[in-house]
């Protein structure tokens, strides 16, 4: 069952700035939204997505786990 | 890793710089990070099964629902503690379904099984209590960015687990009668307990560089308490008894029973009468684990091989 790391972003009202509040790990996009909901459900969130990790681009730094999901998406 | 020794990365985070990644870390730092996130991780994954076997004995259908949702709270939490680990280079496939139950490093009150709503209730109220205090800690004074920003969530959800449990401690305890000798035989386990689960006192605390990495801000002996600070006065106002008072020329709180003492876990008592124990003595209950561990772990991790099966047919 391969995973992916799928990063969790919000907006708690409207208005507010959509924030990172963390990741989860899902085979899919509908089951990383699932998982998602449920496990950051500490607010009434106005708004969450949810983005795989690997459509993340770095712009400026040549480490961290953004560049290491590059990485390994290309491995 | 980072380029740096130990000793310098220890002073750089002294000063405030914030750890984002392994390419920021020393093998030093990554492995009291390790040790710190694996006890958080298995604590709140342990925390689950403890909660959910005893959920069944909640009185109506919203105690139901609050319990449950303080169950999913812990399972998110641990999962988000894991995914922590799994940033650091461990895997979270094996750290929750590869080890064996004993291999937990989740504290022995995980390990005790719950057998009624007030002692359900008692643990929200002073198990949660313990997270809240070694968690705010952690999150006022650590110096690794990525558990600063996860300990906002869950801050928020543990303290309303806390006040869920110190909501029904005293509905209960003013009912009188049965409900209120319930609750008062779960302080008497529960209490030493929870004293117990932060360890070592600092006089005989091994050197662990989660202070030198600014992984946590107050040591053990501070951390009991600050735990004592709230749970001793609400147990006062309860008219609960709590073996512990204020001591006014000390300026602390004060255990009246002899720390550590052994613990008869099938009777659920300590045994105060029988004098202080030694730690190892303490170290080597733990290591046995408590009568529910296998019980626990097994129903975290079961079923995960047969769905795995069907799902590669």
């Amino acid at each position: 069952m391969r995973e992916f790391v799928y990063d969790v972003f919000t907006r708690k009202e409207r208005g507010d700035r959509l924030q990172h509040v963390g990741y989860v790990d899902a085979f899919d996009d509908e089951t990383a939204k699932v998982y998602a909901w449920t496990t950051y459900s500490e607010e009434k969130w106005f708004e969450m997505c949810v983005v795989k990790r690997v459509n993340v681009l770095p712009v400026n730094r040549t480490d961290g786990l953004y560049v290491d999901a590059q990485e390994s998406a290309h491995d | 890793m980072s380029h740096l020794t130990d000793e310098e990365l220890m002073r750089k985070v002294q000063g405030g710089y914030m750890v984002e990644g392994p390419e920021d870390m020393t093998e030093g730092y990554r492995k009291a990070l390790r040790v710190q996130l694996t006890v958080q991780a298995d604590t709140e994954l342990m925390s689950a099964p403890s909660y959910w076997m005893a959920a069944r004995y909640a009185p109506s259908t919203n105690t139901q629902v609050s319990a449950h949702a303080i169950i999913q709270d812990e399972l998110a939490h641990a999962n988000i503690a894991y995914r922590l680990l799994e940033d650091i280079g461990e895997s979270k496939e094996h750290l929750v379904y590869g080890r064996q139950p004993h291999e937990f490093k989740h504290p022995y009150g995980f390990d005790q099984p719950l057998d009624n709503w007030a002692e359900l209730v008692v643990a929200t109220g002073f198990f949660d209590r313990a997270g809240i205090t070694l968690l705010s800690d952690v999150h006022e004074n650590t110096s690794y960015a990525p558990l600063k920003r996860a300990l906002v969530k869950i801050g928020m959800e543990e303290t309303f687990h806390l006040r869920h449990g110190e909501v029904w401690m005293r509905r209960l305890a003013k009912a009188g009668g049965e409900a209120r000798e319930l609750v008062q035989r779960a302080v008497d386990w529960m209490f030493p307990m929870t004293i117990e689960w932060f360890g070592l006192p600092d006089h005989m605390k091994r050197h662990s560089g989660q202070l030198d990495f600014k992984l946590k801000g107050l040591t053990n002996d501070q951390l009991r308490q600050v735990w004592m600070a709230s749970t001793v006065p609400l147990c006062e106002e309860l008219g609960l008894d709590a073996p512990a008072h204020w001591d006014k020329d000390k300026s602390e709180y004060v255990l009246d029973y002899p720390f550590p003492c052994q613990y008869d876990a099938v009777e659920k008592h300590w045994a105060f009468d029988e004098g202080e124990i030694s730690w190892d003595a303490v170290f080597e209950r733990w290591k046995k684990r408590g009568p529910m561990n296998e019980i626990y772990v097994e129903s975290v991790q079961r079923s995960r091989l047969d769905v795995q099966h069907w799902l590669a047919a």
